[in-house]
């Protein structure tokens, strides 16, 4: 039976080459393996921004379920009515001033301020959810 | 979710300062400004034609000056009279 242990690091060097090195260690004997990944050689790191990137993390199922009772209460739907977080706002009927009205109530019941460009994309019940997490998340983390 | 124009942006922009504002007001006035605003805001998207960009510019011009009014902590209440509704179709 062979004992295995291995060390790894991680290193991020000013010209973002990233580099390991794996140590393993089999019954005494240590060969040492050098692996050079890849790297961005050219000084410019792809932005985030540019290429629409977006964390985007499932949000918590109370959030979500929160978030279907307001839009419930603020389009007015029957409590028994079906929601689902991929449920489009058009299709439950609102509009665009329907879904402004949903995100000013949503603001006040988690106590944040979305931004006017982010409220009017919002088109969907977890989209909205992942806003809010994204924006508590901020809001504790300043 | 179609891509907004510029000016619909700008009048859900409006519509939300209406609602914020609504927040700071007592909660059975508030409740009434909410009414009154909903209803102005859906009417007129009903109502008026959107290429009248006129009119919906005069309406915003309009708007942000009430908005303006109803943010001082002096105001309290806001009320409604009939008017005769305005034309919907651009004069010629």
């Amino acid at each position: 039976m062979a004992t295995i242990s291995a060390t790894s690091s991680i290193r991020f060097c000013s010209s973002l080459k990233l580099s390991s090195s794996t140590t393993l260690q089999v019954n005494g004997r240590t060969s040492t393996v050098k692996v050079t990944h890849a790297g961005w050689k050219s000084k410019s790191f792809p932005s985030l921004r540019c290429t629409g990137f977006r964390v985007s993390c499932s949000a918590k199922p109370e959030t979500v379920q929160k978030v279907c009772e307001i839009v419930k209460k603020q389009l007015a739907l029957p409590a028994d009515s079906e929601l689902t977080p991929d449920s489009k706002f058009a299709a439950l009927g609102a509009d665009s001033l329907d879904t402004v009205e949903i995100v000013m109530g949503l603001e006040e019941e988690f106590d944040i301020n979305v931004e006017e460009d982010n409220s009017q994309n919002i088109t969907t019940v977890q989209e909205a959810a992942d806003l809010i997490e994204e924006l508590i998340s901020k809001k504790s983390g300043a | 979710m179609k891509r907004l124009t510029g000016l619909q942006k700008q009048v859900l922009a409006l519509y939300g300062g209406f609602l914020r504002a609504a927040r700071a007001k007592a909660p059975e006035e508030r409740k009434k400004i909410e009414a009154i605003v909903s209803e102005e805001f859906h009417r007129n998207a009903k109502e008026v034609d959107r290429k009248n960009f006129i009119y919906i510019e005069y309406l915003l011009r309009r708007g942000a000056k009430q908005l303006h009014q109803l943010k001082s902590p002096n105001t309290i209440s806001m009320f409604t009279v009939p008017v005769p509704s305005p034309p919907s179709k651009p004069l010629p």
